[in-house]
């Protein structure tokens, strides 16, 4: 640092001190970041379902339908679980579970895709057996933007009002994401 | 020279070494001197209310509550946005709108206050219209330097001159006011001229800025609603017997403790919150200062200072030119509060064959606008430079120098000439 940088360093700091960090803390709450400025430009969408999220918001519809993207709707059941049913209980018991389960799936994903359609929008439906975090990490780098439940992968409660795997995910993405 | 004179003038000279070398912070080095010269006996303690000019540290202790309080308000960052928005993305018109809000803020508050909350807004702002920041920043500091000159209130040399030579508000404002105006333009003018080139924004951009800037809530800068109605009401208030103090016999530091005082009672803020934000630090560096010249006036040192100059100068009209200019020049390295400090004493002890009046115009506007002069002429430069690095963007002494003394050289030409025509021609 030069000798005139390091004077006016310590110039500013024996005149303004604190005042100017509260004055920058109040601005921070009001103006907006760089990073905010920045409209993304969204082209595709990966919206997450599983049996946790039992319905989609109206107003998450509208805001999606505002994008104008191809919509991929993916269901994914949990392989772990039917592995855990068929060693617990029997490989008949297995495959009731999963045929119910199949059909939950696919209702919810006619229904979304239904509504989504209704807003004019292009949309994918896939159903699967994997990870449901790992997997919707994995896929979301291929999309610009991910809408998922709060609910997704787990039940909520007043003091998680959010699920864990929720959180694993967004802790995961560099993409903007809408929870709803 | 006495002994009793050479120990006053080392002492003068050794505080104000260390507070242009910023080594010590400035209190401490105007604290340290004004006790020696109170343990020598320079100045005698009955003296000592007499020098320490309670005019001008109350007058900027109840300026400082008002705008601490004020501040908690959030009504300084509602007027940068709404300045902003105004200039809707423009960037000739953010230089004109900041300037003249930036002048008319200072005329009524302290400087580094108005910079402070002004500056984070224009780096913002800049940043929007991907244009340099640096006529924005540099226009800003020298607005602020003008339009704390216009009034009694807007600058610390300006409330010293006041309460040493007994001038009112309106005597500043009619005095100083239309030399501020003046200067405004010119400033706006020349940094417009200089910088021409980088002020430019494409049509689409400006849409783009526009949008963003219309997201922008002013009221939720305003963190408080009932305090931001009451704060401007008191200010209106303030500024109201600021103008009539004379008529009412009143002394402007009453004016400035009656608000402060007003603006507590109504708004219910805890006091000891707001008095830890008074600038008790500026306060005591006034205190160190006054007994420090206190010091060379006992000694008979200022007066001896001003029969020398008088021997050379023999008229008001060469006083004027004389002050003006030393003034300006000198504070433009040195910080003006001790400049000022130093040269009332010596106006005062030319009052033997001078009219003094036209020269405590000069004092004031050399001091106030010799600040202009370089980076580190006045404390609101050192804010807006010490911002700007903070957040990358550098303004070398150089790129300071350059503009900052021919706007100092043509605003006090300016002034001057006006001084000049208004005292010396007619």
């Amino acid at each position: 640092m030069g000798l005139y940088s390091s004077f006016i360093g310590r110039k500013f700091k024996h005149i303004a001190g604190k005042k100017y960090e509260d004055i920058i803390k109040h601005y921070r709450e009001f103006l907006l970041t760089e990073e905010e400025r920045q409209i993304p430009e969204i082209n595709s969408i990966l919206m997450p379902l599983d049996r946790y999220v039992k319905n989609v918001p109206t107003e998450v519809y509208e805001t999606i339908s505002a994008y104008e993207a191809n919509i991929l709707l993916v269901y994914i059941l949990d392989s772990q679980i039917f592995e855990l049913v068929r060693q617990t209980l029997s490989p008949e018991a297995s495959e009731e579970f999963k045929r119910r389960e199949e059909m939950i799936g696919e209702e919810l994903l006619n229904t979304v895709a239904k509504k989504l359609e209704s807003y004019g929008l292009k949309v994918q439906r896939r159903m699967f057996f994997g990870n449901k975090s790992d997997d919707v990490i994995r896929m979301a780098e291929n999309y610009d933007m991910l809408a998922i439940s709060k609910n997704y992968g787990s039940e909520i409660t007043k003091t998680s009002p959010i699920s864990p795997l929720v959180l694993k995910i967004i802790q995961h993405l560099e993409i903007p994401v809408i929870v709803y | 020279m006495t002994p009793l004179e050479i120990f006053a003038l080392a002492v003068f000279i050794f505080t104000y070494a260390l507070i242009i070398s910023e080594r010590i912070h400035r209190t401490v080095a105007a604290m340290a001197g004004g006790s020696l010269v109170l343990l020598a006996n320079i100045v005698p303690w009955e003296k000592v209310p007499l020098y320490l000019d309670l005019d001008t540290i109350l007058l900027l202790a109840g300026m400082m509550i008002i705008v601490n309080t004020t501040r908690l308000s959030g009504l300084f960052e509602y007027i940068a946005i709404k300045t902003a928005k105004l200039a809707k993305g423009d960037p000739i018109r953010v230089l004109l709108l900041f300037s003249v809000v930036t002048a008319l803020i200072s005329a009524f508050l302290d400087n580094v206050t108005t910079v402070l909350l002004l500056t984070p807004m224009l780096i913002y702002i800049s940043r929007l219209m991907e244009v340099t920041p640096l006529p924005f920043l540099l226009s800003e500091i020298f607005a602020s330097n003008i339009g704390g000159m216009a009034t009694l209130i807007g600058d610390p040399p300006n409330i010293m001159i006041g309460s040493a030579a007994g001038l009112s508000f309106s005597e500043f404002l009619l005095n100083m006011g239309p030399i501020a105006f003046l200067d405004l333009i010119l400033m706006v003018f020349v940094v417009y001229l200089a910088y021409r080139g980088t002020l430019k924004v494409s049509p689409e951009k400006k849409e783009r800025i526009l949008r963003t800037l219309n997201n922008l809530d002013e009221r939720s800068a305003i963190r408080d609603l009932a305090l931001f109605r009451k704060s401007i009401v008191t200010i209106a208030l303030v500024v109201f017997f600021f103008f009539v103090h004379d008529k009412l016999e009143i002394e402007p530091a009453v004016v400035a403790l009656f608000g402060a005082s007003l603006l507590l009672f109504w708004s219910r803020e805890n006091p000891e919150g707001i008095l830890e934000k008074v600038e008790w630090a500026t306060l005591f560096f006034f205190g160190g200062l006054f007994l420090i010249v206190g010091g060379l006036v006992e000694t008979g040192f200022i007066e001896q200072i001003a029969q020398w100059i008088t021997s050379f100068v023999h008229n008001e009209g060469e006083a004027v030119l004389v002050i003006a200019w030393f003034s300006a020049f000198a504070s433009a390295i040195i910080d003006n509060i001790p400049f000022t400090a130093t040269m009332i004493p010596l106006i005062k002890a030319m009052g033997g064959s001078l009219n003094t009046y036209p020269l405590w115009w000069a004092l004031s506007l050399g001091a106030c606008l010799g600040g202009n002069g370089t980076a580190i002429g006045a404390s609101a430069n050192v804010v807006v430079i010490g911002i700007a690095a903070r957040e990358d963007i550098r303004i070398t002494f150089m790129d300071f120098l350059k503009i900052g003394m021919l706007i100092m050289v043509l605003t006090v030409g300016a002034g001057v000439g006006i001084l000049w025509l208004r005292y010396v021609w007619w």
